[in-house]
């Protein structure tokens, strides 16, 4: 899969229309911000895109073939992960969790396991209990727990949230490599100032709407830099 | 009538003489409640899902209904159980009134209230977000099934020492569906019911010290399992 195409989404819940013909593409290798405001519907098209959230109406496009979105469910939650704002760790250890999406044998799992401490610098904390973390810690983990499942797409609800500086820096540095290794990356957030250098696209979702960032200046965040304002549609 | 004091000292040296038809009667309180829980927990955690995770009509009917079910009263239970299963019951053909198995229906029908009520209530608290990870992060509805599970196991076990504890020391359904046959359906509770009517105190001691003892290690486990479960963000 080298993108994924979505369709007229649309979403309501009870008589409020939440999502209203969204057509977005994740690309491999490309990151894309999303912004709006609270309740403009940022989690729930990044849930619809995981698959996790049935939309009232959407198309997917995967591989050349357009699919109904229910049809294309199974493919979309192997092939795509959410992390969610206040990302959820399962009761145990740092390794427990990280062990979760592996398969296969015992030896492989572990030096999977191994190369993600590594890689996000937790390796001191394998064995600690996750009720022990700090936020930024626990961020880091669910990160790595999902780039171990090894999907083709991470969609990315708020990830530096209350985080200070260093782990919003550390963050984002992971999320370069993530895209560095082809990874498509949808990045809901208010801070679009944090992930100015590793995305290339940024969406302003407003009224039920995919808008260019661009033509909504008014409404972004002061900290937009122009680097976060280069909008390419990938579509 | 023996003193008090005279008819405990009786009825620890019962205890700790190993007295065969004492502990026969302990074993078989063990066994049937064991059997029973075993056989209820299954069904009942089933029923916890359901009502905890589940949007069919009649959920919140569901939910009232077990819940009036937690203050039914055992000898309720065993009338009900004993007008089924009794020759001209409709179970009757079963030919399982004063039997063993008998005491394991009306017990299973005991502790499957606590059970589903105290098992939906944790499975309820447990956080949405522990079903949507499991999933995203690839794990089938089963496994994401067992996790969720994993994550409530507290409560669960929790409802599991409650349920155990109402049925060991119940005595109304035992009574009327076991009929209190010596060496086969006299448990702990209908034989001190029994003993206490004929007087003789110390086996009936001996049995409330063995309940007693259980009753507090169940609550020693439980306090020790609520105070392990701790809120995951």
């Amino acid at each position: 899969m080298s993108q994924l195409l979505f369709h007229g989404v649309e979403k309501r819940f009870g008589r409020r229309l939440i999502l209203e013909g969204v057509d977005i593409s994740l690309t491999a290798g490309h990151c894309q911000l999303l912004c709006g405001r609270n309740g403009a519907g940022k989690s729930t098209l990044l849930r619809i895109l995981a698959g996790m959230e049935r939309p009232d109406h959407a198309y997917v496009t995967v591989d050349g073939t357009v699919r109904q979105w229910r049809r294309a469910k199974k493919r979309l939650l192997a092939e795509c992960i959410y992390l969610h704002q206040q990302p959820y760790l399962f009761e145990g250890s740092v390794h427990y969790n990280l062990n979760y999406p592996l398969r296969g044998g015992r030896a492989a799992r572990e030096s999977r396991i191994r190369e993600g401490l590594e890689w996000s610098g937790l390796t001191a904390l394998s064995e600690q209990p996750v009720h022990q973390l700090s936020s930024g810690e626990r961020q880091r983990v669910a990160l790595v727990r999902a780039w171990l499942r090894g999907p083709r797409v991470m969609l990315l609800d708020e990830p530096t949230a209350n985080m200070d500086t260093a782990c919003r820096q550390r963050t984002v540095e992971l999320l370069q490599v993530l895209k560095q290794q082809g990874m498509a990356l949808l990045v809901a957030t208010h801070d679009i100032h944090a992930f100015a250098e590793v995305a290339e696209s940024t969406w302003d979702l407003r009224d039920g709407r995919l808008r260019d960032a661009d033509l909504a200046p008014a409404d972004l965040p002061e900290k937009v830099t122009p680097i976060a304002r280069r909008v390419r549609w990938t579509a | 009538m023996a003193s008090i004091a005279d008819s405990t000292i009786q009825a620890v040296t019962l205890l700790f003489g190993g007295d065969p038809d004492l502990w026969e009667i302990i074993g078989i309180s063990f066994k049937v409640s064991l059997t029973a829980i075993v056989l209820a927990t299954p069904v009942a955690v089933g029923i916890a899902f359901l009502l905890a995770f589940g949007r069919f009509p009649g959920r919140r009917l569901l939910i009232t209904t077990f819940n009036t079910l937690l203050s039914f009263p055992a000898v309720v239970v065993g009338l009900t159980f004993y007008i089924l299963l009794s020759r001209q019951g409709p179970l009757g053909d079963w030919q399982l009134l004063f039997t063993q198995p008998a005491m394991v229906i009306g017990q299973m029908a005991l502790a499957l209230p606590i059970l589903v009520a105290m098992g939906h209530s944790s499975l309820q608290a447990t956080d949405r977000r522990a079903w949507e990870t499991a999933r995203t992060l690839g794990a089938g509805r089963l496994r994401s099934t067992l996790t969720l599970m994993r994550e409530a196991r507290f409560g669960l076990f929790a409802a599991l020492l409650a349920g155990f504890g109402r049925i060991i020391a119940e005595v109304g359904a035992s009574m009327m569906l076991g009929g209190n046959i010596l060496h086969y359906t006299r448990n702990i509770p209908t034989a001190i019911a029994l003993e206490t009517s004929k007087g003789e105190f110390a086996q009936g001691i001996a049995l409330g010290l063995v309940l007693l003892v259980m009753a507090f290690v169940l609550n020693g486990l439980l306090q020790l399992v609520q105070g392990k479960g701790r809120p995951v963000a």
